[in-house]
């Protein structure tokens, strides 16, 4: 596993975040660390099943990457400097570049259009549309307004039928990610009648202005020193990370256990491939309090949901965790 | 609880360790009446000031051979620990088995069984 230079970890309030889609990618395959994507996808904005970017971390998630000097912290607000005149110029004469790129392609779209006007009436255009007419009264209740609004007959729309563009799917029901970095938004044109699309990168590193290099923290100590982050502070806390680095030496991914009663889901490898075996809770120290019922419930609750629960007990003395299962006996 | 045919064999240790003697006076009841187990002996574990109910166990899947269990009675009003469970399981000895059954008693004579394993052990599918 290549290991390359440390993830930066945009820290903002005391949550880290990923904005950089490399980045995630190699949290999940190199290093087993899912998170959660908490960011509104722009092309299915109306729905929270499917997220994109940023990645949202755990605490203990970012305590085990750094001090496995796998990621750095980054003090994201003063990563953000002001842009000097001359790169925000910059800045905006490549945006009014791009602007004049996409008319451009537009306009030779329409001259393509103009040269062959049969085209649209053509058997096989014929025999397309009328498919796709079809498909879409099938598809009807799941497809959104703007894909509607797409006919072959009106070039003069940003988004023409499907050949030219590379990277556009037509099909109502495509789901799949927008590319890297941009998200769309059509906006009315200014000079032109032409349309074309607002892009806005999801990682602030594209700009010249972000500077992160001066505002990161290669150790938990420096980052707290700053007032950055402090995790973990209290017992409590010391245990979690202890418990969550040990299971996370084992191979194992971890997921948040609320959905199961517990405060982690330990998986055996991805969670896209595998169910939980295990909904993990930690106990803070030998001698903390465990009452009956909490065991009853624990016990109870994942066997109902074939898992077994994991008691992993921290000893901050030893350094150490101690695992228990606990299953319903199935007799009595 | 005196007059009950099962007191001779527990009186030692029900008089040892007076705080857990309702719950294992009835787990030992349970487990020999309710739950028909055979070769049952009574363990002393004086770290966990109480005392455990070792028998063996007739399998739920037909042609499976018994299996030696070991259960640890408490009431579900105590307040219990992992370094308790670890004391168990440390007084159980090199013959310990991988798992410990936890009797559980209510105040009105209910038993809940749950098992407690060693380490992490996947769920039985």
């Amino acid at each position: 596993m290549s290991s390359g230079n440390p993830i930066p970890l945009r820290v903002s309030n005391k949550q880290a975040s990923v904005w950089d889609i490399d980045d995630i990618a190699k949290l999940r395959s190199h290093h087993h660390i899912c998170g959660v994507l908490a960011g509104t996808l722009p092309h299915l904005s109306q729905q929270n099943v499917f997220l994109g970017v940023p990645l949202l971390l755990m605490p203990e998630e970012v305590v085990l990457l750094v001090e496995k000097k796998l990621a750095v912290l980054v003090d994201d607000t003063n990563a953000h400097r002001d842009p000097t005149p001359t790169a925000l110029s910059r800045w905006d004469s490549e945006r009014l570049r791009g602007v004049e790129r996409q008319l451009a392609l537009a306009e030779e779209h329409d001259a393509k259009e103009a040269l062959n006007p049969d085209r649209a009436m053509s058997e096989k255009a014929i025999r397309k549309r009328k498919e796709r007419e079809e498909k879409r009264a099938h598809g009807k209740s799941t497809t959104t307004d703007t894909s509607q609004e797409i006919p072959e007959e009106d070039p003069s729309l940003f988004a023409p039928t499907n050949h030219d563009l590379p990277g556009f799917d037509s099909h109502p029901k495509s789901s799949g990610a927008p590319s890297s970095h941009t998200s769309g938004v059509t906006a009315p044109p200014q000079t032109s009648t032409l349309p074309y699309t607002i892009q806005v990168p999801g990682a602030s590193s594209t700009f010249e202005w972000y500077d992160h290099s001066a505002h990161s923290f290669a150790t938990l100590a420096a980052a707290r020193e700053a007032g950055v982050w402090d995790y973990p502070t209290t017992p409590a806390e010391r245990a979690r990370c202890g418990v969550f680095q040990d299971l996370w030496e084992q191979g194992y991914f971890m997921g948040g256990g609320i959905k199961f009663g517990g405060e982690y889901l330990v998986y055996p490898g991805d969670p896209l491939r595998y169910h939980s075996h295990f909904v993990a809770n930690v106990i803070e120290s030998p001698e903390a309090a465990l009452r009956p019922m909490e065991i009853i419930a624990h016990g109870r609750l994942g066997t109902g949901t074939k898992k077994s629960h994991l008691l992993c007990e921290w000893d901050d003395d030893k350094k150490s965790v101690t695992y228990y299962s606990i299953e319903w006996a199935g007799f009595g | 609880m005196q007059a009950h045919p099962s007191h001779p064999q527990l009186t030692q240790l029900l008089s040892a360790y007076p705080k857990s003697a309702g719950a294992f006076f009835q787990t030992y009841n349970d487990v020999t009446l309710a739950q028909k187990w055979s070769n049952i002996e009574v363990i002393d574990l004086p770290e966990c000031q109480r005392g455990a109910i070792k028998g063996l166990r007739s399998s739920l899947t037909a042609g499976e051979p018994p299996s030696t269990c070991v259960v640890v009675p408490c009431s579900l009003a105590e307040s219990l620990s992992t370094s308790w469970i670890r004391d168990a399981f440390a007084r159980l000895g090199a013959d310990a088995p991988d798992a410990i059954f936890v009797a559980i008693c209510a105040e009105d004579s209910s038993i809940v069984y749950y098992k407690i394993s060693k380490g992490i052990v996947k769920p039985q599918i």
